[in-house]
Order: structure tokens, then sequence, then C-alpha cells
């Protein structure tokens, strides 16, 4: 049997770094193959390389045994190919049936609504969607969004689907739900490229895994007999899997941060306390007051009632740049638009919150020169990478983003830290990393509030564990006694 | 996939952005669009029956051929590159300022006052005065915008574009009352007291203008891309959320640069008023400020590279008179020159990331 698709020593290069290095990749029909790798390895280079999105400097790619050289992504559509992409090409204020007619010929010129919508009824169904054709797309959630991307992929016969981090912004059942809608696609003889950071996903889903490091192949192997530590250490070149044992903190100090009866709109009134040198981890299916929680202790929500205090001083009236001087750190999960300005450089993102201080500033002078410099150093200290404090940031991996909201908050060496979805993004080597620098800046006696819809995350870093559900509480309780089934129900229980 | 989400427009495209004088870059795809909007406007001579390179040699005769046709050029510039500055500062800041054309009118009423009230002062006085007068009625002006886009939340596009007509109507009863000349069958001052008129350059007739406009240009330049102020402004113009999580209080942002560009617009006002017609005259500054937009978004809302984009279109226009008289093809092709500039401008800038 001739594989569907075949590439053959595919070389992309970026200035003199080599992104692909002479990579070799086949997938079956009927196969989920899962590309994995560290941040910045490649991945999403050598897709959009496939996709025609980018041109290879040398390599040959067969696709059902023809070629395709300097082809575009509407060629490759034309050909079967479809890339769900993580930031959805869709129009909000259109139905289902209406998105997936966009810029389709097939949906003719006088456009045969009725007739798509009910095959889009039927596709739907078939491979499991659940999703109604006359919904409108911005009423959806983030999950079924990515659906009617798929959809639209299937519509118009595709055989093979790349999904490049299809899971990294979806809640726990909307990954179960996908993986469903992965393995039908199997069943219908589709090929399916699969690129994500988390090693449960591969192991239930994929038949067989790519790894790359560096932009080269550097592992492959069926999923079948391969042990999660195993295919870890293919991906980062050593085993992390276990998650580091939280030494038992030192005896949290006096409270850093307080709310007595704060609440915001959409966010329910919250009593709690973190003391220095504590960690507490907020848990929680994402949209049950997260987000409203950590914009209005950073002060970007306004607070509806309640007190908070930082350090003993009432701030909850406080500007963002007020709470910013007494020390307080946050680092959103909207990254594209909030936490960097994407468009502008690394030095520039780097000194963002910032840019009135020294090193950034002098009197009422920028000083580049030594904007650059210290950029230099936090891109060592924490391993950005890319060619220098001038590269612009849109052109960076997502990992490499992160790294720079990372850096640049824990480099004042603040007294409290919010972090939301901090290691979005991340590899397991540089979601550890980040969670070690937390846990270092604990141990300097910060107070850290962890919010992350990633359980295992929250859990690896956490010295007390809070589940959101409802926008509020639905219980605390200490790592030293922690109870699984408990803080299932408290997530089921509540949640939306 | 990291990229930006795409660009929904020329202003939102270009925040952020510095200039990179490379072909591929922002400066070398608007030389292109100013190249191709120079051949159409050739074939469009051509068509219409005149050889395009004696049409050609005709603008740039009537803008550079004598002293005082480059001294003409250059008062013709002044307005544009002084309110373009301002409005490239606001659209970096992400305020779409449409308001320099009713800013320079009250700026011209402003400086005409100032120049009255200060007529027995020496001139050294007098001119400053006048000159601030200016600049603060326009400054003054866009603040009312100000005011009303941030205490109603209403657009600053509507609040800046209809005041611009409240401030020719507000020029035209000005002149119809205090400030006008009775009797002279035109809405218009006396003519400005001798202290405050700016002086000229013998032979040239250039007023100093154009030399405060270009230190405006790179003074603002600098602010733009060397002060934590500027910085503000570029966060704040790529995006508000971004903007709110630095710190940056957005409301006084939108203060410091639509108050900056009513003061460079009301300046350029009371600089014409003062240094070419010396008295202030209804209409004097009319399409001016409309101008600025078109030069603003020319220079990629980089103030330094405005001065290019405000010489171009100042020499184009201050040109085009010589060559609807020598060559016989009408003036009004400049504006259709311009037009296709921006268009051109639009596509090269804005098609591609
Ligand atoms: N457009 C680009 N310009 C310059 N460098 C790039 C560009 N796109 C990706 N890179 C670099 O190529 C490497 C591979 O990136 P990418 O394929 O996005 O990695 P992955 O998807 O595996 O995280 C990274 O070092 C990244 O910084
Ligand atoms: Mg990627």
């Amino acid at each position: 049997m001739s594989p569907l698709l075949q590439m053959r020593g595919i070389v992309r290069r970026f200035g003199d770094l080599c992104a692909n290095d002479n990579i070799d990749l086949d997938v079956q029909p009927g196969e989920i193959l899962g590309l994995l790798g560290e941040n910045g390895s490649g991945k999403s280079t050598l897709m959009k390389v496939l996709f025609g999105m980018l041109r290879a400097d040398s390599g040959s790619i067969a696709f059902k045994g023809k070629l395709l050289d300097g082809h575009t992504p509407a060629e490759a559509m034309a050909a079967g190919i479809a890339m769900i992409h993580q930031h959805f090409m869709l129009i909000d204020a259109m139905t289902v049936t209406e998105n997936v007619m966009l810029g389709w010929p097939e949906a003719g010129r006088v456009l045969r609504t009725k007739e798509i919508s009910s095959r889009v009824r039927e596709a739907s169904k078939r491979f499991g969607l659940y999703l109604d054709p006359d919904a409108q797309v911005g009423a959806l959630p983030l999950g079924r969004r990515q659906r009617v991307e798929i959809l639209k992929a299937i519509l118009r016969n595709a055989e093979l689907l790349i999904l490049d981090e299809p899971t990294s912004n979806l809640a726990p059942a909307e990954v179960a739900d996908l993986l469903v809608i992965l393995r039908r696609l199997r069943a219908e003889r589709k090929g399916i490229v699969f690129i994500t950071h988390k090693l449960p996903e591969v192991l239930d889903v994929c038949d067989n895994v790519v790894v790359l490091r560096l932009g080269r192949v550097v592992g492959r192997a069926p999923v079948a007999g391969a042990s999660r530590g195993q295919l870890a250490e293919m991906m980062i070149g050593r085993d992390v899997s276990a998650p580091r044992e939280v030494d038992a903190a030192k005896p949290p100090g006096q409270a850093r941060l307080a709310l007595r009866d704060f609440s915001a709109p959409g966010l329910l009134p919250l009593t709690f306390e973190v003391r220095a040198g504590e960690i507490l981890g907020v848990a929680g299916v994402d949209g049950n007051g997260q987000f409203e929680l950590v914009e209005s202790l950073s002060g970007l929500l306004p607070a509806r009632g309640g007190v908070l205090e930082l350090d003993g001083r009432d701030i909850t009236r406080s500007t963002v740049a007020a709470r910013m001087n007494l020390g307080l750190a946050y680092m959103p999960a909207d990254r594209g638009q909030k936490a960097l300005v994407k468009g502008m450089s690394i030095a520039e993102n780097v000194m963002l919150r910032d840019s009135r201080r020294p090193p950034y500033a002098r009197g009422p002078l920028l000083t580049p020169a030594r904007a650059a410099a210290k950029t230099r150093a936090l891109m060592a200290d924490y391993d950005i990478r890319a060619r220098g404090p001038d590269s612009i940031v849109a052109r960076l991996s997502g990992g490499n983003q992160q790294k720079i909201v990372v850096a640049r908050e824990l480099d004042r060496g603040p007294a409290v830290l919010i972090a939301h979805q901090a290691a979005w993004g991340l590899d397991p080597g540089a979601t550890r990393f980040v969670l070690d620098r937390m846990i270092a800046l604990r141990d300097r006696g910060a107070a850290i509030v962890y919010v992350s819809s990633e359980l295992e995350e929250v859990l690896a870093i956490s010295d007390r564990v809070a589940v959101m559900a409802g926008g509020g509480f639905a219980g605390v309780m200490p790592r030293s006694a922690l109870d699984m089934r408990q803080i299932g129900l408290w997530m089921a229980g509540r949640a939306a | 996939m990291s990229d930006a989400a795409p660009s929904l427009s020329f202003a939102t495209f270009l925040q952020g952005r510095r200039i990179r004088l490379t072909p591929g870059g922002l400066f070398g795809r608007i030389c292109v669009a100013l190249l191709l909007s120079m051949v159409c406007a050739a074939v469009l001579i051509g068509l219409s029956g005149h050889n395009p390179f004696a049409a050609f040699a005709a603008i740039a005769q009537g803008a550079m051929g004598s002293e005082h046709q480059i001294g003409a050029s250059l008062n013709r510039c002044t307005p544009y590159l002084l309110a373009g500055v301002g409005v490239a500062l606001c659209f970096r800041a992400g305020v779409i300022n449409i308001g320099a054309e009713g800013q320079i009118a009250i700026g011209g009423a402003g400086a005409a006052a100032a120049a009255f009230a200060f007529a027995d002062a020496p001139p050294i006085v007098a001119v400053v005065a006048a000159l601030l007068g200016g600049a603060l009625a326009g400054a003054a002006w866009a603040g009312i915008a100000t005011a009303i886009h941030l205490g109603r939340r209403v657009h600053e596009v509507l609040a800046t574009l209809l005041l611009n007509f409240v401030a020719l109507l507000l020029v035209q009863q000005l002149l119809a009352g205090p400030l006008g000349q009775f009797g002279a069958g035109f809405l218009q001052s006396p003519l400005m007291p001798r202290s405050a008129w700016l002086p000229r350059l013998a032979g040239f007739d250039a007023h100093p203008g154009f030399l405060i406009a270009i230190l405006a240009a790179a003074a603002f330049s600098f602010v733009l891309w060397r002060t934590p102020f500027g910085f503000a402004l570029r966060v704040a113009g790529s995006s508000r959320l971004a903007g709110a999580y630095a710190g940056f209080s957005l409301a006084r942002l939108t203060w410091g640069a639509m108050l900056i560009a009513g003061a460079l617009a009301g300046l350029a006002g009371g600089i014409e008023v003062l240094g070419v017609h010396r008295r202030l005259i209804e209409g004097f500054s009319l399409g001016f400020g409309f101008k600025a937009v078109t030069v603003a978004l020319l220079g990629a809302i980089e103030p330094l590279a405005v001065t290019p984009a405000a010489l171009f279109i100042g020499l184009l226009e201050s040109g085009s008179l010589a060559m609807q008289r020598q060559i016989g093809v009408p003036s009004a092709l400049i504006t259709v020159i311009e037009g296709l500039t921006m268009l051109f401008v639009l596509a090269a800038t804005a098609g591609r990331k």
C-alpha cells in the first residue's frame, strides 16, 4: 500500500537557523501520526511547508503519489490536505452552514443553503461533531468552533488533516470529545497529523509518533508498547514524567495577599489569604470565574465589593500601575493581545510594564542599549530562542513567546504573582522550567496564585489547591491532605 | 500559528512598526506605490492628448523653477507637515483623529485674536504670543473632541469629524463679528498688526514655518521612539488590552496625543494666517486637515517620514497650476494623482504582512 503522504528530505532555514533539517515523514491512510517535540523544534514549520504556507529550501512532497511543488494553501486544499489552525478562520456573525459555504465553490454561485445545511447535519452526525447547522459561530465555545473547522475539512473531502496543537486551549471534556472525533476520522481512512505536548493524548489516540528536536527527527516509534516515560525521554532527552515532589514548604509567613468578601462582576465574594512562601493553586474547568478572579486581582477589572490587601495595604481600588509598584506581577492567559504586543520586538515586550524604570529608561528618555543588554541576559537565563532582542515576537514559536512573559514578570522579583495558564503551549521540559522558577520565587518569600485548567500542573506546584466552579471556590484543601476524589467532585459539582 | 491576526486597516497595520530602509520594507513599498501612481498619471495625461513628460516638467518648473516658487512651495507644505505630524502621532496611539481640519481653522482664529491683543507688544513677543494663541486654540478644540469621546463614549472619528463643521462655522461667525473687517464685502479680518507678521526670507518669500514644522517632526519622532511616553502611545495603539495591562492610562494617553495634535494643527493655522495671508480669511485652510491625514498615512505615520510625504503633496499642488497654464492639463488632475497615490500606498502596504 502506498502512503498517503510522503515527505522526503525537507529542509527549511530561517536565516542561519535550520528549522527543518532533512526531515522525512510518511502518513498512511487511516493513521494518526503524533508529531512531537519541544517548543521551537520545527513542527509548525514542517506543517506549514506541507500546507504550502512556507516554501521548503529543498526536499520533496508527494501526496497520493503526486508531487506537490511550490503549491499554495489553496492548491493543498484542492489536493485534499486540510489544516486546522489554532486561530480559527471563522466569521463569528455567521452560522455554521454559512461558514462552511464560505469560499467553497461547491456551495454554488447561488448558495444552496438548504442542501449544504443538510450535508452539515449528516456529516456532523456521522463524525460525532454535534453541530447545529443554524447555530451562530460566535456563540459556540472554543471546542465547537474547532469542530466547525474539522467539518469544513470533511465536507471538502480532505484526506489528510493537520492539527497543530488543537488541544492546547480546550477544556478537558472538549479534549476527550476531540479524540473521539479523531478516531472516527481514522475509521474513515483519513490520515491525520496530530501535534501536541500532552503525552496522555498521544498514548490515547496516536498510532505512531515522530519526534523532532532542533529541526531533526530524533525518534520514530509505534505507540503500542511505548510508555509515557519512553516517549517523554525521546522528546526532551530525559525523563520528566514524574512530577517532582514539591518539597514541603517552609511554614508560610504572614499574609501577603488577602481577600475579604472580595467580589467582581462574574466573581462571587471570596475570602482567602495567600501567605509569604505559599503557592495557592486554582484548578477548575475554564470559564468558572478564573478570568474574573485574576483580572480583578491585577486591577484590570473593577472590584464590585469587599477588600483586597497586598502586604496589609488596601489595593481594592488601586490602578494597575499602583499595584505593580507595590510588587504585584501578573501573567495573563491572553498572550496574543494582552500579555504581549506581537508586532513589537522582544526587548520592547520585556520592558512593556517597566518602561519608565531603569534599565529601560533614565529620567525622561528610553535607554535602548541597556534595554537590549538586559533583554539578552533574560533570553539567556530563560532560554528564549530567537536571533536577538530586536526579533519581532510574532515570529517566535508560542513557547518562546510565553517565556518572554514569564521572564518579564518573574524578573521584577514580585511580592505576589498572579499566573493564569502560565504554561500554556509549553512543552513538558519548558513547563517544568517555569514551575521550578516559580517555586524558587516562592522560596524567596513571594505569594503565588497559580490558576490553570491543567489539574496536573496545579497539583505539581501548589501548597494548597482551590477548585473554582460557578464563579466561586467550590473548596480548598492543603496539598498534604490531597483527596483526588473530592477535587473531582468539586470540579464537576457546580461546574458549568 | 503564531502570526498576528490579519490587519484590519492601514493604520492598525502600521502601528508598532519601524520604518526599515529595505526594498521589501515599508519604505520601499511606498516608493513603488509612488512610482506606480506617477506612471498612471502619465498614462492619464497621455490619454488626454498631452505629453506627460512635458506636464511633469511643467510641474517641476512650477514648484521649484524660481526662488519665489520654491518659497511658495515650502509655505504650502508647512501646514500639511505640521498637522500631519500630529495626526500621525494620534494614529500611532490608535486614536483616529480626523479633526485637523477644524483645529487648523480654530488655530488660525486663535492666532489672529492673540495678534490683535498683543498689537502693541514688541515683534518677538507679539509673534510668539500669536503662535501660542493658535496652538492653544487648536489644542482646546481637540480637547473638546477628546472630552466628548472619552466622556460620552462617542467614537473619536465622529467626534473629531463633526467638530470640523462646527469649527468652520464658528470661524465664519467670528469673522462676521468680533474679528471681522467691516465693509470688506468678504468674510475676512483686518490686516494683522505688523508686529505679529512672520518674517519672510527675501526673494524666496518663504516664512520660517517649514523650519518649525521640520523641527516638530524631528522632535515628535524622537518622542515616539525614545521616550516612555512615546512607547506607551505605540503599545496602546497596537493593542488597547496590552496598554491597560502595561499599566498605562489609556484616557491620559488619548488626551496627550489629541492635545499635541490639536496644538500642532492650531500652530499650522496660525502660521498660515501670520505668514501667508496676514489676515484671517474665511476658508483659508479649506482641505488642509484632510490633506494632513493623507500625508500622515503616506508617511507611514512616522513623524520624520511625514516630511517627504508633505513635500511630495505640497510640491505637486504648487506645480499643478503651472502645468495647467503651460500645457493645458487641468490642475484637478493633481487631485486624481493624490487619490491614486493613496490607493497604491494602501494596496502596497496593507495587502501583505
Ligand atoms: N517566520 C519565521 N522567521 C524566523 N524564524 C522562525 C519563523 N518561524 C519559525 N521560526 C523559528 O524556527 C524554529 C521552529 O519553529 P516552529 O516550527 O514554530 O516550532 P514548533 O512548532 O515545533 O514549536 C524556532 O526556533 C522558531 O523561532
Ligand atoms: Mg508550533
